[in-house]
């Protein structure tokens, strides 16, 4: 195994500097032991469990009395009765895009000329000093939604794991984003009809693509079937269900259409903001859309969101929703994201359901290969000191894809320059 | 008694009103019949600036004498008393200590429960930037002028946002409303009680200070830089804030002039009013406080030393994400410094962030460290705010206790905005604002369930009769429908 890896990481070195960072080249494997594991899987939650990480992936679970007596790895970890989980997953924010959000020239989130091809993860920063402060918070991956420009679709979102190495970007170009509702500018309904007419036009355009590739013998008419656009091409991936269609919606009436939209194109929809989504919580749990919504935003903001409350998530999960609590504002503090979902706890959602909202209920909804312990997984793993969502609560260690992560940030070496005793100033104490 | 209290109230506002009328009377009378001044000539009436032409009406809500027992007590002092007792009569606290008995007092058994003393947030925008968040209802940065010392937020306030509500219920019993930071001086703050009201003036706190909000840094440079009016630069910034500051200390003398001679007998012509110089004066007059928007350690450090150079107090840095940099000149100084937790990233001069920066700041003799929101979402949750430094700190070296963080958001808050002698803490004499929560307000879990402001309950979690809602939000989730056993009936 090792040699294989050694073999590999020698071929990606003779391809440039830029391979030799990559996190595949490490296959230690790694032995947790005596763990309390939330598998946020069908086995619930396991205690004195062991897991094995081989290759960056979950090799073997074994519950009390099932572990080997030999484990066979390079690291075995006695977690000590304490708690492990799927590392969290952040989700609707712009982490790695943007660094200091008044500089417009650190910002690369949004453009003007954005459409649904806008694919922001060629500007992903995985060196943003953002990124090892989002990992104090348990966040492991996060679901990066760009805000592009004035159209109806802003980009397309991006999944990135926060290893801070080169090869973060786990999925570029994973969904299509629209942003519904309220415009001081014009109507609302200008948006709902384009989204409505570009994929009827594009199932109009396949049915005839489709017609003439039956109908006609081969030869010229094929040779002249027309190769689709970028953007056609994008709106195809949405008719097929190959791409999830991020939503933001907040009112009733632009989540209904969105629902019926769903019947009419066969969409993989997610819904997002959804303020109002408990007025129609029975509608969305019938068609099987996920809610990605913050925990805490609680106040009527807008007239679209005169429903928001913290009891939200705690309903809509209820309903049978399956719902994801995403950050609000940008990307700075995402590590809050454990804290917001202990907020909707303490207003009724279940601590199993509040899990399930930051780890399982993302990779479900975006196809992700995490966000569960379970055989097979990426080794994305959280020790925490307690219960994950307290505030007293802190991560003791963290894995990605198998890799031990370093949980010290920016700030820490701050704190640490400012405590330390000296009597030349500061600048000198590194 | 509660009555007796309320006409004394009553009273008194009426004595105030006539005393504005009779300044408005004597100031018109006397502009008329200004001419000479000679120094045995008859003195015409005394000018006098009215300091509070918009008093307080804030009446206590109905209370009845209350004994909270066998709680967990966080004073605000720097004590935690265990299955302690308070006593609440006549709005103020009588009493804190074990076993309390009182005759006539509803007794609550608070077994389990944690009470400290009302939360106050020393940096609002509620009601100046409300919720639903609408251009017509933004009205916190009077973005028109670099100096605009004549505003004062008090009259944008909107008392019906219904971010009052969200934060009564996470504890909030007062907080001070200030004007943006797009200004070098953005006008005069106010500190409100977290009670329900018609109007601004149904919950402003009486007599406490008014508060100055100034701005350093990146944003006044900014909105003005644009438009290509001083201040562009931060050198800018202190230029403006200096050209204020000499204009007041003439302003000042002028009006110190006045007041001697005319006490010396003389008819002296009152200098002419001015509404923004009237604020500024008032800072060097050690009656309004400086509340001062300022991020970063050389910034402060200036601002003190402007402080000095005008002799007035620099007062409270808001933000003070760099406060950890210069602990020990903010405690030598006497500077409070009100910071968030760990908001950070969003403006260059918000990127030195450190979780620890309440506790370093704290942590210095003399100090006094605040933890404010400036949002009206975390307002809701001070509490947990506080307990992420606390927390992230004690991972670093700090040995913080609960008994000692609530003070960042009782009484170190009540100091910074001077209403230490009336709130911010629970002792005998102290205003009766009290937070029950159902566990330590340490804990994500955590929250008020009950509120008492004067020792009137505002708030219970468990009775909707003690939980307002706002006129915005009434009648918005009405069924359209008249319901069929109801119609049924009225065709019959």
């Amino acid at each position: 195994m090792k040699n294989t890896q050694l073999l590999t990481s020698l071929r990606y070195a003779l391809f440039g500097a830029l391979a030799v960072t990559t996190s595949q080249v490490n296959a230690e494997s790694i032995a947790i032991t005596n763990a309390t594991v939330y598998t946020v899987a069908k086995q619930g939650i396991l205690s004195q469990a062991t897991v094995l990480v081989e290759d960056g992936k979950i090799t073997a679970l074994y519950s009390k009395g099932e572990v080997p007596e030999s484990l066979n790895a390079d690291t075995v970890i006695d977690a000590k009765g304490r708690i492990l989980t799927p590392g969290f997953i952040a989700s609707g924010n712009l982490l790695g895009l943007v660094e200091v959000g008044a500089v417009s020239a650190t910002r690369d989130s949004s453009d003007k000329e954005a459409d649904e091809t806008f694919d922001a993860s060629l500007a992903f920063n995985p060196k943003s000093t953002l990124i090892a402060y989002a990992r104090k918070g348990g966040i492991t991956s996060s679901l990066v939604t760009p805000y592009g420009g004035e159209k109806v679709f802003t980009g397309q979102s991006f999944v990135v794991n926060l290893s801070g190495d080169f090869d973060s970007v786990i999925a570029g170009q994973n969904a299509v984003i629209v942003s519904l509702g309220s415009n001081s500018k014009g109507s609302r309904a200008t948006k709902l009809q384009t989204l409505s007419n570009k994929l009827e036009d594009a199932q109009k355009a396949l049915a005839k693509a489709e017609k003439a590739k039956t109908s006609n013998k081969k030869g010229k008419e094929e040779k002249e079937a027309k190769i689709p656009s970028r953007s056609e091409q994008v709106m195809n991936d949405l008719l097929s269900g190959d791409k999830p269609l991020i939503a933001y919606a907040d009112r009733a009436t632009d989540i209904l259409f969105l629902l019926k939209l769903k019947q009419q194109f066969n969409l993989n929809l997610v819904l997002a903001g959804a303020s109002d989504a408990v007025l129609v919580s029975d509608e969305i749990a019938k068609a099987n859309v996920t809610v990605m919504m913050s925990a805490i935003d609680n106040l009527p903001g807008s007239f679209d969101s005169l429903h928001n409350s913290l009891i939200n998530v705690a309903k809509l999960t209820k309903a049978g929703v399956k719902v994801i609590i995403s950050n609000s504002g940008e990307s700075h503090n995402i590590n809050q994201l454990r804290f917001d979902a202990g907020v909707a706890i303490a207003n009724g959602l279940e601590k199993t359901s509040a899990l399930a909202a930051v780890t399982a209920n993302v990779a479900d909804s975006f196809n992700l290969n995490s966000g569960r312990i379970a055989v097979g997984k990426n080794a994305d793993l959280v020790l925490w000191s307690s219960d994950p969502f307290e505030i007293s609560t802190k991560v003791d260690a963290m894995w990605i894809n198998g890799q031990a992560m370093s949980l010290k940030s920016r700030q820490d070496a701050l704190r640490e320059r400012y405590t330390t005793t000296t009597d030349m100033p500061r600048a000198y104490t590194k | 008694m509660l009555k007796k209290s309320l006409s004394r109230n009553l009273v008194t506002n009426n004595l105030i009103s006539k005393k504005f009328a009779f300044t408005l009377l004597t100031t018109s009378m006397l502009s008329l019949g200004l001419t000479a001044c000679l120094p045995n000539e008859k003195q015409d009436a005394k000018v006098v600036i009215n300091k509070n032409p918009y008093p307080s009406t804030y009446q206590v809500l109905p209370a009845e004498s209350t004994l909270l027992t066998n709680a967990t007590i966080l004073t605000g002092t720097g004590k935690r008393l265990n299955d302690a007792d308070i006593l609440l009569v006549n709005g103020k606290i009588v009493q804190v200590g074990n076993d309390l008995s009182a005759e006539q007092a509803t007794v609550i058994d608070m077994k389990g429960k944690w009470i400290t003393p009302g939360i106050i947030d020393v940096h609002s925008h509620l009601g100046v930037y409300p919720n639903p968040q609408v251009e017509s209802h933004s009205d916190g940065n009077e973005m028109t002028s670099p100096n605009t010392s004549e505003v004062w937020a008090e009259h944008s306030v909107w008392p019906q946002d219904p971010a009052f509500q969200a934060a009564r219920a996470g504890g909030i019993t007062s907080l001070q409303i200030l004007p943006g930071s797009a200004n070098l001086f953005g006008g005069r703050g106010v500190t409100l009680r977290n009670v329900p009201s018609e109007t601004m003036q149904g919950m402003k706190f009486a007599d406490a200070p008014y508060g100055l909000k100034m701005a350093c840094g990146e944003n006044p440079k900014r909105v003005y830089g644009s438009q290509k009016v001083l201040p562009s630069t931060r050198m800018g910034n202190v230029a403006g804030y200096r050209s204020a500051w000499l204009a007041a200390t003439e302003y000042k003398r002028a009006w110190d002039k006045y007041d001697s001679d005319y006490s010396a007998g003389e008819n002296p012509e009152a200098p002419k009013r001015d509404l923004a110089l009237d604020t500024l004066m008032g800072v060097l007059d050690g009656e309004i406080l400086i509340h001062n928007h300022c991020y970063k350690a050389e910034e402060m450090a200036v601002m003190i030393d402007l402080g000095n150079e005008f002799n007035y107090h620099s007062g409270t840095f808001h933000h003070a994400i760099e406060g950890y940099k210069i602990a020990d000149l903010l405690a030598a100084n006497g500077n409070c410094a009100a910071m968030w937790p760990d908001w950070w990233g969003f403006k260059m001069e918000a990127f030195d962030m450190v979780e620890e920066n309440v506790a370093i700041v704290d942590a210095v003799k003399n100090s006094c460290a605040v933890v404010h929101s400036d949002s009206a979402t975390t307002i809701q949750r001070l509490n947990q705010e506080a307990a992420k430094v606390m927390f992230r700190a004690n991972e670093n070296g700090f040995a913080l206790k609960e008994e000692d963080a609530i003070k960042w958001i009782t009484a170190n808050a009540a100091k910074s905005l001077g209403i230490n002698d009336k709130v911010g803490s629970l002792e005998a004499g102290k205003n009766a604002d009290v937070v029950v929560w159902n566990m330590s307000p340490f804990s994500v879990y955590a929250q008020a369930e009950q509120v008492f402001i004067d020792g009137a309950k505002v708030y219970d979690r468990f009775d909707d009769k003690y939980q307002a809602k706002s006129d915005f939000l009434l009648g918005q989730q009405l069924n359209n429908h008249v319901n069929k056993a109801v119609s049924n009936s009225a065709t019959k």
